[in-house]
């Protein structure tokens, strides 16, 4: 909950949206995996930025499903890839990371309700057409989370979380295989699809 | 300091809240344009965006009598947030322009993000009315959180993401409203009188918060 001290210390790395989806397989290996991001302030502005891993475990840049780097910012997507994605152990230590291809997209369009039963984030650009879809959505929860609660391990974090039971991924109408499973954040088991609405990464001061 | 990670309150809306708040002279006593933009992504009556302008706060008379007004693509939604969260706002609390502006409809709101340090600009249409708001000679930005004894409604956590800006203007039909960007105590620290707000949430505390 919020503290008596209103400015939070620290530098703001980047502040905006960041819904994702990972599915597993049978096996539990994530057998599809998707981040999307609508970022309101960065260093390298603004922007909409869409990683898949249609094929995580394969680092060839042809890999089918793809594994692509799509936006409407490129400097934007190198900053998030280097500074964020690359932070982020599951992303980074997938095969897919050394081999996505760029992107550039043609168009966005978010559709839905956050707070009904289903959201969805279209995107497209060359030849892609990706459509995340949640649904069987959780009630919103706001979270403030510390450099040890993070993925990064070096922010702290702001977010507004809902969580979704189910989700999908298609591809240019193919949906990909795999299910939603489950994962501890915070202290409490939520799922592997999530929406992060106003979610906001802060580097404290004493690591700046 | 101590942290709770889960906020055990309700959420009530989250989105995006910038503001322009102008002053014809530094002494004036009261300000002769407010305005607000709401880019709302999560609220219990669904998303959307609305520009509330009163450019004539204390004239109890609305569009196209006066420049006061509020125009939205959700009105069931900005009701909610005009009565729960604007009108208790210090600024906008008796306002006589908050209870007499018109609802227009909102056919398009765009955003022009152009160099984040430089100018942000939003801009709505509709009812044959266009409104833009633009921000100038931005700061860096400030990530935010209160408890209802510092937020604007009194009620609410918030959690939010500000920039300053040293400059600002609110044009109706492109006729800029009158006023200058002043400045006052905001956060416990002198700010600008508008500013943009990302990554905004505000909490209604549930128990222990």
């Amino acid at each position: 909950m919020p503290l008596s001290q209103p400015v939070t210390p620290g530098t703001v790395d980047w502040t905006g949206e960041n819904p994702g989806i990972l599915l597993r397989d049978d096996a539990g290996e994530f057998s599809a995996m998707a981040l999307f991001f609508r970022i309101a302030w960065s260093p390298a502005g603004q922007g909409q930025v869409l990683l898949l891993y249609g094929s995580p475990g394969d680092g060839s840049p042809a890999a089918t499903p793809p594994n692509v780097l799509m936006s409407d910012n490129g400097e934007l997507a190198d900053f998030l890839k280097e500074n964020f994605i690359a932070m982020l152990g599951a992303f980074r230590n997938a095969p897919a990371f050394g081999g996505l291809r760029d992107v550039a997209v043609r168009s966005v369009r978010s559709s839905g309700d956050p707070m009904g039963c289903r959201y969805a984030e279209s995107v497209s650009g060359e030849d892609l057409s990706v459509e995340l879809v949640w649904e069987d959505l959780e009630p919103p929860r706001a979270l403030e989370l510390t450099p040890d609660q993070v993925g990064t391990g070096a922010h702290t974090m702001f977010t507004l979380l809902v969580p979704a039971r189910s989700a999908a991924i298609f591809v240019n109408g193919a949906r990909l295989p795999g299910r939603v499973g489950t994962r501890v954040q915070a202290g409490f088991e939520t799922t592997t699809a999530f929406l992060y609405f106003s979610e906001t990464w802060v580097i404290p001061p004493e690591a700046g | 300091m101590t942290r709770t990670s889960v906020n055990p309150g309700r959420v009530e809306w989250s989105g995006e809240n910038p503001g322009i708040y102008l002053k014809e002279s530094s002494g004036a006593p009261d300000y002769s344009t407010l305005a607000l933009f709401f880019r709302v992504v999560l609220s219990p009556h669904g998303r959307g965006h609305a520009a509330l302008v009163l450019g004539a706060p204390d004239a109890a008379a609305g569009w196209p009598d006066a420049p006061n007004f509020i125009m939205t693509d959700n009105q069931r939604m900005m009701r909610w947030i005009v009565d729960g969260w604007v009108a208790k706002m210090p600024t906008f609390v008796g306002r006589p322009g908050l209870s007499g502006m018109s609802w227009l409809d909102c056919e398009s709101a765009a955003r022009d993000p152009g160099d984040l340090r430089t100018r942000y600009s939003e801009t709505l249409y509709g009812s044959g009315v266009g409104v833009e708001m633009i921000w100038r000679d931005l700061g860096a930005p400030l990530p935010v959180e209160v408890s209802p004894a510092n937020s604007a409604t009194g009620e609410h956590d918030m959690y939010s993401v500000f920039l300053e800006a040293r400059a600002a203007d609110v044009l109706v039909n492109g006729t800029p409203l009158p006023g200058r960007v002043q400045d006052r105590m905001f956060f416990g620290r002198r700010m600008s009188t508008a500013f943009l707000a990302f990554s905004e949430t505000w909490v209604t505390p549930g128990k222990g918060g």
